[in-house]
C-alpha cells in the first residue's frame, strides 16, 4: 500500500516540479521547456497553422454568405473535412460524415509529402548557408528530366532494373547538383544575388525540358519513345517508369495502405531528412556550412574556405530537389506532362513554406511538409463532398499554407519582440538614425545585466 | 557661478525591457558651464542624453529648464527649449554644402524659396563670433573630420541652442583639433551657452569642464567640482575601484625579424587608388609595434593585407617566419604563426548565433584534437572552451553554451582574445583591441599583450587611440593616407608631434626602403 502511495506522491511532484520551482535557483520545468528554442519553433508554427485554419474558416463562411449555392450546412461540413483531412472516409448511408483510418488518404499523403520533403530540405540547407533557393523548381525540372531518360533509356532486359532505378536516381541528383551549382558559382565569384540567378536558371530549365521532349516527338526522333503513344488518348504524357519496370521498392508501404499511390520514396526521403540533420548539426562540414551562414565574414577570418561552402550548399540543396523529382516519377504511379508544363512545378515553390515552417531545421521539414500534404489532400476531399467548387478550396489551401509561412512573425510574439518594439516605438517616435546612437549604449548594458556584469 | 540651473534632469529612471539604463540619476547643469559627464561604456550616459534630447521617455522624475517644469516628447521639443546635441557620428548630408547642412531643417523661406542670404550672412557672423572656422560652400564630402563638426556645431547655434550636448566629440579628432575644440568650448561657455560633455577621457575633462558628473551601471554616483578633483579619483568613481592608469613594462628586447612586409600596396575597392601604398616595415620578436594614425587612412586595408582578408597588389611581399604568405589562404597564415584580433568583433571576430565554445575553436575545428572523421567532437570543443573562459575570465550568463550574440561587448572580445593569445602564433595583429571597452577591461587586454610580449612574441598594434599608442608600443608608425610617414620612439615623442605627423602636415624624409626602390 506504502509503495503505491509513495509512487502517486512521486507522480505528484513530478507534475508540482513542472509549475513550482523547488528552489530560487531552478526555474519550474515547464518554464524551461517552453524557453527551449525547439518549443518556441513548434508552437509558433502550430500557432500559424492555427490562425491560417481560422482564417480558412472565415473564408469557407464568407462564401456561404455571398453564394446562393452554398449552404452554412455545407460550409462547417467543409470545416469538418478541413481538419479532418485523410481520416475523411466519406458519407455514412444518411448522408452524414463519417471520419475514420483511410488507408488510402493516408498512403496519398505520405507519397506527395515525399517531393515536397525534399524541395523543403534543399531550400532549408541553402538558408543554413544564408542563400534563398528559390531554384529549386528548375533543379525538380533538371531531376526529372534526367531521371526519365535515364530510366526509360536502358534496356532492362540487359540490365538489372534495380541498377536502372539506383541510376536514373543519381543521374537526377546529378543534374540537379551541377543545375543548382550554377547560381552557387555566380554567387560566390561575382557576388550576383542569387535569387536572380534562381530565376533565371528556372526559366532555361524548363524550356530546355520542354524544348528536348518537343524536338523528339516532332521529327520522331529517338527521344519519341519516352512519349506516351501506347494509350491513344494521352499525349504530352511521357511514359511512366514502371513500363520499363524500374519502380521505387515499396518496402511493403502498399500492404499498410492499400490503395493509395504511396512508394518507398518515403523512407528515403525521410532517412536523407535524418542524414542531413546530423550533417548540418555534428560534421565539420555543416559546422563550415552554418558559419558561412550566419556571418560569411567571420568564416572567412576564421580561414574557412567561404566560396567552397557557397557553391556545395547550393549544389547540394539542387541535388535534395532533384532527388524529390527523381522518386516522384520512379514510383511508377506518375506520368511526366511536359505539354502543360510550360508552368514551374509547384513542388519547387511549395518547398519555401515547408523550410520556413521547420525553421530551416530537417526534422521539421518532414513533418511540415506531412502537413502540406495533408491540408491539401483536405482541400480535394472538400471538392468531392461539398458544393465548393476547386477554386474554393485551392484558395482555402493556400490561405492556411500562406499564413503558415508567418510563422516567424508568431514566434517573435512569443517572446515578446513585437510589443516591446511597439512600446519602443510609443516613447521614441524618431528616425531611426537619430535613435541609432543611443541604442549601441543600450545594448551591452542589456547583457551585463543578463550575466554578474563585467 | 551661483546656482542658477539652466537643465535640471532630477531624479531620471529610465528602463528598458530586463534592464534599467538610468536608475535615479539626477543632473543639474548651471548657466555657462561646461559640465562633463563620465562613465564606461553602458553606464547610461547615452540614455540620459537621449532623454533630455527627447528620443527616449523616462518612467519616473522630471526635466526642468530655468527652474520650469517641461516635457520633451521628441527631437523637436527639445529644439524648441533651445537644447541641440552633435552626435558622435555626424549627421551631415555629405554631398550637400556645408551652409546647406547647416540650414537643412530650420529654413528661412519666402513664397516656397529658401533664402539662402540670409542664412549665409547668420552663418558667416555666428562663425566669426565664435572662432568656428568653415567654408560655408564647400561639399561635407571634401572637408575635414574637424571642419564637419564645426558644421554640426554652427548647426546649434544657427537655431539659437543654448544648451549643447556634446557626445564624446573628440573620439575623432587629432591632438590639433582637440585642442582647438577645447579653446572653441571655452569660448561658447564664456558666451554664455551651457555644454554638457560626455566623454570617457579624463584628461580632457580636466582640461575643459567645470563640473564632473560621473555615472556608474546606469546609477548616478556623484558630481564634482573638477578643481577639486584628480584623474585617479574619478577614475575610481567610474569604475568602482582603483585602477591602474598607465601599463607596467619591462624595456623591449627585440629579436629576429617574425613579420616583414615590403612595399605592400592594396587597391581601395572603391576609387580604385591606392589604400595602401608601397608600405615597408619589419615587426621583430619580443616588440610592440603600433600603427598610429586617424582612422580611414588605410591601417584597416592594411591589416586585411597582412592577414589575408584582401588581396594584396602585384609587387606586394609579405614574408612571416621565413615563408612567403603574399598569396596564401587565410588558413595558411593562421596555422604558421599568426594570430589576428579583428578590428570589428561582429564582422569578423565572432560568428554571434554560434555559442561560445563553438566560435573559441573556429579556427582549430579541423585539428585531430577537435574532429574524428569529420564529425565534430563536441565534448573536446567544450572541454578547450571552458579551459579558456577559466583562464581568461570570460563571463556569460550560461558559459561555454552561451549565445555569443548575447554576451556584454567587453566579454565578446576578451573571448577573441583568449582564443587568440592561446593559439600558437609568432605574430599578434592586434587591431583596436580594447575599442568601446571599459578600462578595467582595457587594463586587462593591456597586459595580456605585454606578457605576449614578454614571452617573445611579434606584436603589431594598430590603434586610434593616441593614449594607449604612446603607453603600450615600443615603437611608433605613424599612417597617413596610406603610407608610413614616421617612425619614432615613444620615449622621444610627444602626443603633439605626432598629431602633426597624422594630419599630413609633417612628414619624415622618405624612408630608406621606399628610397631603394625609386633608385
Amino acid at each position: 500500500m506504502s509503495k503505491v502511495k509513495e509512487f502517486f506522491a512521486k507522480i505528484g511532484r513530478w507534475f508540482k516540479s513542472l509549475v513550482v520551482a523547488p528552489s530560487p535557483e531552478v526555474e519550474p520545468k515547464l518554464k524551461t521547456f517552453w524557453n527551449k528554442q525547439g518549443t518556441r519553433n513548434a508552437s509558433s508554427s502550430l500557432l500559424a497553422i492555427l490562425s491560417g485554419v481560422v482564417i480558412g474558416f472565415v473564408f469557407l463562411l464568407l462564401f456561404a454568405i455571398f453564394s446562393p449555392a452554398i449552404t452554412f450546412k455545407s460550409a462547417i461540413e467543409a470545416f469538418r473535412i478541413l481538419i479532418g483531412g485523410i481520416f475523411y472516409t466519406g458519407r455514412t448511408d444518411t448522408g452524414a460524415l463519417s471520419f475514420g483510418f483511410n488507408p488510402q488518404l493516408f498512403g496519398d499523403m505520405l507519397f506527395r509529402a515525399m517531393p515536397l520533403l525534399m524541395t523543403g530540405l534543399s531550400v532549408a540547407i541553402a538558408f543554413k548557408t544564408g542563400l534563398f533557393n528559390i531554384g529549386a523548381s528548375g533543379q525538380y525540372l533538371m531531376g526529372t528530366w534526367a531521371t526519365l531518360v535515364v530510366a526509360l533509356s536502358m534496356d532492362t532486359t540487359v540490365v538489372n532494373p534495380f541498377f536502372v532505378w539506383l541510376l536514373a536516381l543519381l543521374a537526377g541528383m546529378a543534374a540537379g547538383f551541377l543545375w543548382g551549382c550554377i547560381p552557387g558559382l555566380f554567387k560566390a565569384f561575382l557576388n550576383v544575388n542569387e535569387v536572380i540567378t534562381c530565376i533565371m536558371t528556372n526559366w532555361i530549365s524548363i524550356n530546355l525540358v520542354h524544348w528536348f521532349f518537343q524536338a523528339d516527338n516532332n521529327k520522331g526522333a529517338a527521344g519519341a519513345q519516352f512519349v506516351n503513344f501506347v494509350d491513344n488518348t494521352k499525349s504530352g504524357f511521357i511514359l511512366k517508369t514502371s513500363t520499363n519496370g524500374v519502380v521505387t521498392p515499396t518496402f511493403g508501404m502498399d500492404k499498410l495502405f492499400p490503395g493509395s499511390q504511396v512508394s518507398g520514396g518515403i523512407l528515403i526521403a525521410i532517412i536523407v531528412a535524418i542524414v542531413l540533420y546530423i550533417v548540418i548539426n555534428r560534421t565539420v562540414f555543416g559546422y563550415e556550412l552554418r558559419a558561412c551562414g550566419s556571418n560569411r565574414h567571420s568564416a572567412k577570418y576564421a580561414g574557412m574556405n567561404d566560396t567552397r561552402s557557397i557553391i556545395l550548399s547550393m549544389g547540394i540543396a539542387g541535388a535534395l530537389a532533384a532527388a524529390g523529382a527523381s522518386l516522384y516519377f520512379l514510383s511508377g504511379h506518375t506520368e511526366y506532362a511536359w505539354t502543360n508544363n510550360m508552368s514551374l512545378p509547384a513542388e519547387g515553390f511549395n518547398g519555401i513554406p515547408v523550410a520556413l515552417l521547420a525553421y530551416n531545421n530537417p526534422i521539421g521539414t518532414i513533418f511540415a511538409s506531412m502537413f502540406m500534404a495533408y491540408i491539401n489532400i483536405a482541400g480535394e476531399q472538400i471538392r468531392g463532398a461539398t458544393a465548393y467548387n476547386k477554386y474554393i478550396s485551392d484558395l482555402i489551401v493556400a490561405i492556411i499554407i500562406y499564413l503558415s509561412a508567418f510563422s516567424l512573425l508568431f514566434k517573435d510574439i512569443l517572446s515578446g519582440k513585437i510589443f516591446a518594439k511597439k512600446k519602443a516605438q510609443e516613447v521614441a517616435p524618431a528616425t531611426a538614425e537619430t535613435v541609432a546612437p543611443a541604442i549601441t549604449e543600450v545594448e551591452p548594458q542589456q547583457n551585463t545585466e543578463q550575466e554578474a556584469g563585467e | 557661478m551661483d546656482n542658477n540651473y539652466i537643465i535640471e534632469m532630477l531624479n531620471i529612471t529610465k528602463e528598458f525591457p530586463g534592464l534599467i539604463a538610468n536608475d535615479n540619476v539626477t543632473l543639474q547643469l548651471r548657466k555657462g558651464e561646461i559640465h562633463a559627464l563620465l562613465g564606461e561604456n553602458g553606464a547610461g550616459k547615452s540614455t540620459l542624453m537621449s532623454v533630455l534630447f527627447g528620443l527616449y521617455r523616462a518612467e519616473k522624475g522630471v526635466i526642468k529648464k530655468n527652474g520650469q517644469e517641461v516635457t520633451i516628447k521628441d527631437p523637436n521639443d527639445a529644439n524648441a527649449l533651445g537644447i541641440g546635441m552633435v552626435h558622435q557620428h555626424f549627421k551631415l548630408v555629405e554631398v550637400f554644402s556645408v551652409l546647406d547642412n547647416i540650414i537643412l531643417g530650420a529654413e528661412t523661406t519666402k513664397h516656397g524659396f529658401i533664402q539662402k542670404k540670409e542664412a549665409r550672412a547668420k552663418v558667416l557672423e555666428l562663425s566669426q563670433k565664435y572662432g568656428l572656422n568653415v567654408d560655408p560652400d564647400a561639399l561635407v564630402e571634401n572637408i575635414t573630420v574637424g571642419m564637419q563638426q564645426r558644421t554640426e556645431i554652427l548647426k546649434m547655434l544657427y537655431r539659437d541652442n543654448e544648451i549643447l550636448i556634446f557626445d564624446e566629440p573628440t573620439a575623432v579628432l587629432t591632438p590639433q583639433e582637440i585642442t582647438e575644440l577645447m579653446s572653441i568650448m571655452k569660448g561658447l561657455a564664456a558666451e554664455g551657452k551651457s555644454i554638457l560633455f560626455i566623454t570617457h577621457k579624463l584628461n580632457e575633462i580636466m582640461e575643459v569642464s567645470d563640473r564632473v558628473t560621473v555615472l556608474r551601471k546606469g546609477k548616478y554616483i556623484g558630481t564634482v567640482n573638477t578643481c577639486d578633483t584628480n584623474p585617479q579619483e574619478l577614475s575610481e568613481m567610474m569604475v568602482g575601484h582603483s585602477v591602474n592608469l598607465t601599463v607596467e613594462k619591462a624595456p623591449a628586447n627585440p629579436g629576429e625579424v617574425v613579420l616583414s612586409v615590403n612595399n605592400l600596396s592594396i587597391r581601395n575597392k572603391r576609387n580604385k587608388k591606392n589604400a595602401v601604398n608601397n608600405v615597408s616595415f619589419d615587426v621583430r620578436a619580443g616588440e610592440i609595434v603600433c600603427i598610429a594614425g586617424i582612422d580611414g587612412n588605410g591601417q584597416t586595408e592594411l591589416v586585411y593585407g597582412i592577414t589575408g582578408l584582401e588581396r594584396a597588389e602585384s609587387g606586394s611581399r609579405i614574408v612571416l617566419c621565413g615563408n612567403d604568405i603574399t598569396n596564401k589562404s587565410i588558413r595558411f597564415r593562421n596555422t604558421h604563426g599568426m594570430s589576428h584580433i579583428p578590428e570589428d568583433r561582429h564582422k569578423h571576430g565572432l560568428v554571434l548565433d554560434y555559442t561560445l565554445d563553438q566560435n573559441m575553436a573556429i579556427q582549430r575545428y579541423f585539428e585531430p584534437r577537435f574532429q574524428k572523421a569529420g564529425f565534430i567532437r563536441f565534448e573536446e570543443v567544450r572541454k578547450y572552451s571552458d579551459e579558456l573562459i577559466e583562464r581568461f575570465d570570460v563571463r556569460s550568463s550560461q558559459g561555454s553554451v552561451t549565445i555569443t550574440r548575447s554576451m556584454s561587448g567587453g566579454n565578446q572580445q576578451k573571448a577573441i582574445v583568449a582564443r587568440e593569445m592561446d593559439r600558437d602564433h609568432k605574430l599578434l595583429v592586434a587591431v583596436q583591441p580594447t575599442r568601446g571597452l571599459d578600462v578595467g577591461a582595457i587594463e586587462y587586454i593591456h597586459k595580456q599583450i605585454v606578457k605576449r610580449r614578454d614571452e617573445g612574441a611579434a606584436i603589431l598594434l594598430v590603434s586610434l587611440e593616441l593614449d594607449e599608442v604612446m603607453n603600450l608600443s615600443d615603437r611608433i608608425l605613424v599612417m597617413t593616407e596610406g603610407e608610413i610617414v614616421g617612425e619614432f620612439d615613444p620615449k622621444q615623442v610627444t602626443v603633439q608631434e605626432l598629431g602633426l605627423y597624422m594630419s599630413g602636415a609633417k612628414r619624415q624624409n622618405k624612408q630608406q626602403t621606399a628610397e631603394e626602390v625609386d633608385a
